[in-house]
């Protein structure tokens, strides 16, 4: 609780640069968007819910994008979400579009921008094709490289247009600094002969934007690891680097490594139970489907620290009697 | 057709007797008379059955009266009643008998024998038999040999014949030389007078030696071998010309015969009527059995009053309007398949008998009443005499057909208006399509809706003829079609159980009273040009109106995320999903298929874009997103699910707010959709799609709400770390203050009397 960072920052900065803030503003708005349900069940336990949810990752699902992108945790929580989600799409084998992708990710997140998937897609694909096909665990460190570091990367693509223009390494690292100023440098098709630019430049500059940076960025230590296999390389060539390094991906510590990508038991035991209820399947038909349902809801719940009895009770006593309803009219 | 020609070849022994005039009775009891070597003449009246067609068509003819001239009519013969008829008696009967015919011409053979008993009662034809026959017998001999000598003369291939002197007396007007195995024309000398000359049956194959004949009237060639017509130019007189049976491929070289009143060139090889156009005195032409194609030149026939042309291969017949005495005409066994083909026979005013049996038209079902409602003139039709009641049939008919005719032609109208309108709805939509795709990159969507307004308008003044005409139309159209209205921007149509939406405009008749019937009749429904997010905000209403929609068929609606789908999982009922790759882009991913069964699971739907669901499909669906309403349901915090919940019952009640102001009915409604909403399938009812619209405008209201939180959580943040800082600082002073406080106690009751003595003091001042 006493971190060093704690005493060395006034209070309100602390919890802003901690993103608590974030979330307490978020909860006191949730709060406000449904006074009346929660009220009814105690502001304690909307609280308390709330900061578990914030501890268990669910607290992105279906959220707008401006609040899955505001803090590192809500991109990692939110990657998760989807690798769980959409895993058993990758285990199928089925390859897809980028569009495809986007809608999948619009499932979780309905106002989730085209412009990041679109990024995304290119670190797979190198170029423009954006209309091929992709796997799912390319996409999906791809995405997850974009999507975390994003500020970073914007910050690191100007990098790299700066050292590609071809100023030496002194002046390059002040530009970085004011992402302003590169744009107004045009790039020269020249360097484009020689392919990228020098690996030890470009980590000399990555480093200082680490030092800089007040967004998360992936660990320098890593990046000169990635960027000390090469002498020269592009910017996709890099974040190609960056998004298959184990390293990295155990940092940022949302995904599994990539070849536990597919594997997810207890999902997989989840899923083995809904199966056995699909409807127009032997006689689950005429089952409860929704009854059926609920008991698989509790486990996970039950697992959290609490749960509000009162109206999940009352909204499944209702969903009860509604089927109950349909199943004698349909009987 | 094949009984009525036995009736006929029946009827035809009897005419031979009756009314084919003398000729034909000649012909028969010329055998009877001449033992010596004719028997098998007899044939022609004992084994009738095996008459050739030929004979048939000839014989068809002869009993409808094709050979009867009147010869008294023309006043031809009017002194010289044995040319024909050896009495007076016989004459009269004659006529009678031509009379009597052509009157029943045409008829049934019922009718005909019902004329031939005519002919038995009137007693004319016993005792008119024998004097014929003894003229027959005395013209007989002429070939015997007894009286006529046929000499070589000197040319050699040409016979010649003589007559005796008194066989010249007797019959100076007539010879027969019927089955003589001529192979050319005798040279007939000396018989300048002769008028009736008979050469059937033989082996002629060119006309010869008839110059000298020149008041020959009469001419039979009847079953020979000619193959062009010639050698008659002399013969100015001529009146009846029999070529029925030869080999002739063309009409020609009848220039001179311009008192032609009877021309048989029935089963020829003829294909093309030509060069009649002089014979104005024409009055039976008989072409059956060629190789006719079609019927016209028939320009000049001004007297023809029978033409008949059964069994050619006819396909249409023209000019038959210009012959003004034309009465009868014969069509059976051709090929003529409309009436069209034959719509000059309207024109022909004269024309009373007409035979169509026998071609495709015959077989149409309109057939009759066509032809009747067209030939007001007719009084027989194939035979058979129309009845008043039939002309009453086929003019209601007719009627009838007129109607179906107008309002075919209505409903193509209405066919051609609904393209145009389609046309334009989807110009419009392509407009719009392209503008909003332009706007969506640079503004915001909300920004983009207004504009999009403008080539509508731009639309409707380019095709601002359209909205009256459809006007007009409507107003006629409304009572026979059901619920069908047009305007230039949007369609509705009801078309049986399929509900037809093009363009968003056609969303608002959603709202318009639909009849219960047609409305649960509707079980299909099919939106063209809308745009989904749009769709979307009218299907609690489609619900409501449209009970028992099972099929929904989506085409150009802008379907591009599986979210959308979400949205459907609303409705009662789905049976059947077509999603139209045209303008859906979602059709495109490999996984859209599976959503839809995943999400619409609680419909059991049967089929998707017409391929039957299989539960194979199913499973996979549930495989691939089962995780997703597992995660969805089950880890959502409750607040959450509370929200989710609640947003969409919220939306739904405000669509039904905005569309109606009946509030007491709606809630109703609300409670049981609400509830129904949560019944549908806890796990999947989180996922539902909100319009980008309504997402928008949601966003805007969290935006709002979140300032106000921000602000509110500094300000308590603030306050917080205020009172932190100023706990913390009392915190700080705390030990010392308690130190200063105890010291100055302790200073305070050091003295102790002197303490006890202010305590003292203390309490009495007290009191």
């Amino acid at each position: 609780m006493l971190s060093p960072e704690r005493l060395a920052l006034p209070d309100h900065e602390y919890l802003a640069r901690r993103h608590v803030l974030t979330y307490m503003e978020d909860a006191v708005c949730q709060l406000l968007e449904n006074r009346e349900e929660i009220s009814q069940y105690g502001i304690a336990r909307f609280f308390t819910e709330y900061f578990n949810s914030v501890c268990q990752g669910t607290h992105i699902l279906f959220r707008e994008f401006s609040f899955i992108q505001a803090t590192p945790h809500n991109r990692a929580s939110f990657l998760r979400a989807f690798w769980r989600c959409f895993r058993t799409v990758g285990k199928n084998g089925d390859l897809l579009t980028m569009k495809e992708y986007h809608c999948l990710l619009q499932l979780l997140c309905p106002d989730f921008p085209l412009e990041l998937t679109q990024k995304a897609a290119r670190i797979v694909l190198m170029d423009d094709a954006m209309d091929c096909l992709m796997s799912f665990s390319d996409f999906l460190f791809a995405f997850q490289i974009q999507f975390y570091y994003s500020e970073f990367l914007e910050n690191v693509a100007a990098a790299y247009q700066d050292l590609l223009s071809g100023r030496n390494p002194n002046t390059v690292t002040v530009p970085t600094s004011s992402s302003g100023q590169h744009r107004q440098r045009p790039a020269l098709g020249e360097a484009a002969m020689l392919e990228g630019v020098e690996a030890s430049l470009f980590y000399q500059c990555l480093e200082s934007l680490c030092d800089r940076y007040k967004y998360s960025c992936p660990p320098p230590a890593l990046v000169k690891e990635v960027l000390s296999n090469a002498q020269r390389l592009t910017f996709y060539g890099f974040l190609v680097a960056l998004s298959k390094h184990r390293g990295i991906n155990r940092a940022l510590g949302a995904l599994p490594d990539k070849g536990d990508l597919l594997q997810d038991p207890a999902m997989d035991e989840e899923l083995e139970r809904l199966l056995v209820q699909v409807p127009g399947l032997v006689n689950s038909a005429t089952a409860n489907p929704e009854a059926s349902c609920l008991p698989s809801r509790t486990p996970p719940r039950a697992g959290s620290p609490w749960r509000p009895p009162h109206p999940s009770r009352k909204l499944e006593t209702e969903s009860d009697g509604s089927t109950e309803e349909t199943d004698q009219s349909e009987t | 057709m094949i009984p009525g020609k036995y009736r006929s070849v029946s009827g035809r022994t009897a005419n031979n007797v009756n009314c084919g005039l003398h000729l034909v009775i000649q012909t028969s009891s010329l055998p009877e008379k001449n033992k010596v070597e004719f028997r098998l003449n007899k044939e022609t009246s004992s084994f009738p059955g095996r008459l050739l067609q030929h004979d048939l068509e000839r014989n068809y003819s002869s009993r409808q009266g094709a050979y009867k001239f009147n010869w008294e009519d023309k006043g031809y013969i009017s002194g010289d009643g044995r040319v024909i008829s050896p009495s007076p008696r016989n004459k009269s009967a004659c006529i009678s008998s031509t009379t009597n015919v052509t009157e029943l011409c045409g008829l049934e053979m019922k009718t005909t024998t019902s004329s031939l008993s005519a002919f038995g009662d009137s007693s004319i034809q016993t005792p008119s038999k024998p004097r014929i026959r003894q003229g027959c017998h005395s013209a007989g001999p002429n070939v015997s040999g007894d009286h006529i000598n046929l000499v070589s003369s000197s040319m050699p291939s040409f016979p010649i014949l003589q007559r005796s002197s008194e066989e010249k007396i007797l019959y100076s007007d007539r010879l027969t030389l019927e089955r003589q195995k001529l192979t050319v024309c005798p040279v007939i000398d000396g018989e300048e007078h002769l008028r009736l000359l008979n050469f059937q049956h033989n082996f002629i194959t060119r006309i010869q030696n008839m110059s000298n004949l020149q008041r020959l009237i009469f001419l039979d060639l009847y079953d020979n071998q000619i193959e062009e017509i010639s050698g008659l130019s002399t013969l100015r007189s001529l009146r009846v010309l029999l070529l029925g049976k030869n080999r002739i491929k063309k009409i020609s070289n009848l220039e001179n015969l311009k008192s032609l009143d009877v021309l048989d060139l029935h089963g020829n090889q003829i294909t093309l009527i030509e060069n009649v156009s002089h014979l104005c005195d024409l009055r039976v032409l008989n072409l059956a059995r060629n190789l006719l194609s079609h019927v016209d030149n028939l320009n000049g026939l001004d007297s023809l009053t029978e033409l008949n042309l059964r069994h050619n291969q006819i396909t249409f017949v023209r000019d038959v309007d210009n012959l003004p005495c034309l009465q009868r005409l014969f069509l059976s066994f051709n090929n003529i398949s409309s009436f069209e083909t034959v719509s000059c026979l309207a024109d022909c005013t004269s024309l009373s008998d007409i035979t169509f049996d026998g071609n495709p038209i015959a077989q149409e079902s309109w057939y009759k009443h066509t032809i009747l409602q067209n030939m007001m003139q007719l009084r027989q039709l194939d035979m058979k005499r129309i009845t008043e009641e039939e002309r009453r049939m086929a003019s209601v008919v007719a009627k009838k057909e007129e109607e179906k005719k107008r309002e075919s032609h209505k409903q193509s109208l209405l066919k051609e208006k609904k393209r145009l309108t389609i046309n334009n709805v989807a110009r419009k939509w392509d407009l719009q399509q392209h503008r909003v795709s332009n706007f969506v990159t640079n503004q915001d969507r909300k920004d983009s809706d207004s504009p999009s307004q403008e080539p509508c308008q731009i639309d409707g003044s380019t095709i601002s003829a359209f909205p009256e005409e459809a006007g007009s139309l409507d107003s006629g159209l409304t009572n026979s079609l059901q619920g069908l209205s047009v305007t230039d921007t949007h369609l509705v149509e009801v078309d049986g159980d399929l509900l037809s939406l093009y363009g968003s405009g056609a969303l608002e008749s959603l709202d318009r009273n639909w009849s219960v019937q047609t409305a649960g009749m509707v079980t299909t429904i099919s939106f063209t040009f809308i745009e989904f997010d749009e769709i979307v905000q009218v299907l609690p209403k489609l619900k409501i109106k449209f009970p028992n929609s099972l099929h929904l068929k989506f085409k150009e609606t802008n379907l591009v995320m599986l979210q959308q789908f979400n949205a459907l999982a609303q409705l009662r009922r789905i049976d059947q999903l077509t999603i139209d790759p045209q303008g859906n882009p979602v059709v495109n991913f490999t996984l859209w298929k599976y959503y839809v069964l995943f999400r619409l699971s609680h419909f059991s739907m049967q089929k998707i874009n017409g391929t039957e669901v299989t539960p194979n499909d199913m499973i996979m669906a549930e495989r691939l997103f089962g995780i997703l309403a597992h995660v969805a349901s089950s880890e959502l915090p409750q607040y959450r699910l509370i929200s989710i919940l609640g947003d969409a019952r919220k939306k739904h009640f405000r669509y039904l707010l905005d569309t109606k102001g009946k509030k007491s009915g709606i809630v109703n409604e609300e409670n049981n959709d609400s509830k129904r909403l949560v019944g549908e399938n806890t796990n999947r009812a989180t996922l539902n799609y909100t319009t980008r619209e309504f997402y928008n405008e949601k966003l805007e209201e969290i935006k709002e709400k979140k300032k106000f939180c921000k602000m509110y959580i500094e300000d308590l943040v603030k306050e917080a770390t205020e009172i932190n800082m100023k706990n913390e600082a009392l915190q700080k002073l705390w030990p010392q203050m308690f130190i200063e406080l105890v010291r100055d106690a302790v200073i305070e009751i050091r003295n102790k009397n002197s303490y006890m003595k202010l305590c003292l003091q203390q309490i009495t001042d007290q009191k």
